[in-house]
């Protein structure tokens, strides 16, 4: 099997492993949260790919158009208040920190190699798989209850976000 | 499709977010990071949903972007509230609840 087999899978992992990388290593918050963007475009594109229409145009849609935008807000709220950061000693112990940081990494390069003889199943995929209407019949017919407490969630969280965000007087 | 391609990036990306998450001392990075790593979940929900052919997967994705965006508002809005008492964003000083 030749390496250009699997091109848009590699385009798309590099382009998503690249702009994560992106998003910690960016020194100021505006350029991570654009590298963020970019890693949730790439993230819409690859599911696409997989078929799955709608969770694409609401990870576009909740994502890129609701979530980045309130943090956007956030960024010009804090404007320059990360260049203060350096003043301060870091609390944390930087050995410790190294120590965990390659256990998670040692554990996932194990997972990666156990997950290595994974075979893709490829099973024929239901009509209309992923689609507006099956997705919507799905989470309004099977999931109705999962559906209205999340609805109910989003009702608090709303009204606790106003509470919290509220000046006291 | 090569599915199990997609399932190293997807754990590539949940390793960078708990790399952030250890090391950024900028409290919206932190939150990013966080932010990462709930795609990347959703990425592993959506490659399965594919590889058994089965929706259930793409439901609970929705779910997720759900719950995602009321913790996106609600954090934000403790980020500002603790901005405004303490006028700092590092992480390490928001100390309150320790005394």
């Amino acid at each position: 099997m030749t390496l250009l087999a699997y091109s848009i899978e590699w385009f798309l992992g590099i382009l998503l492993i690249t702009s994560s990388l992106g998003v910690i290593l960016a020194h100021k918050p505006v350029h991570a949260s654009l590298f963020f963007l970019l890693s949730l475009m790439t993230l819409a594109l690859t599911y696409l790919e997989l078929s799955a229409e709608f969770i694409g145009l609401m990870q576009i849609l909740v994502y890129a158009g609701a979530i980045l935008v309130l943090f956007m807000f956030v960024i010009v709220l804090f404007q320059d208040a990360y260049s203060q950061i350096s003043q301060f000693p870091s609390n944390s112990s930087f050995i410790l920190l190294f120590f965990a940081g390659s256990a998670i990494t040692f554990t996932m390069i194990i997972l990666g190699i156990l997950l290595n003889g994974f075979k893709a199943h490829n099973a024929a995929l239901p009509d209309g798989y992923g689609s507006v209407e099956s997705l919507g019949r799905f989470l309004y017919v099977d999931f109705f209850f999962p559906f209205e407490a999340v609805v109910l969630l989003f009702l608090i969280a709303s009204v606790g976000a106003l509470y919290i965000g509220k000046r006291k007087e | 499709m090569n599915l199990s391609l997609l399932i190293f990036f997807s754990l590539g990306m949940f390793l960078i977010g708990i790399i952030g998450v250890l090391t950024k001392r900028n409290a919206l990075v932190f939150f990013l990071s966080i932010e990462l790593m709930l795609n990347a979940s959703n990425l592993l929900f959506v490659i399965f949903s594919r590889q058994w052919g089965n929706q259930i997967g793409l439901a609970w994705v929705f779910f997720v972007l759900v719950v995602a965006a009321a913790e996106a508002a609600v954090g934000l809005a403790i980020l500002i509230n603790l901005f405004r008492t303490k006028q700092v964003v590092d992480i390490d000083q928001y100390n309150n609840l320790r005394g």
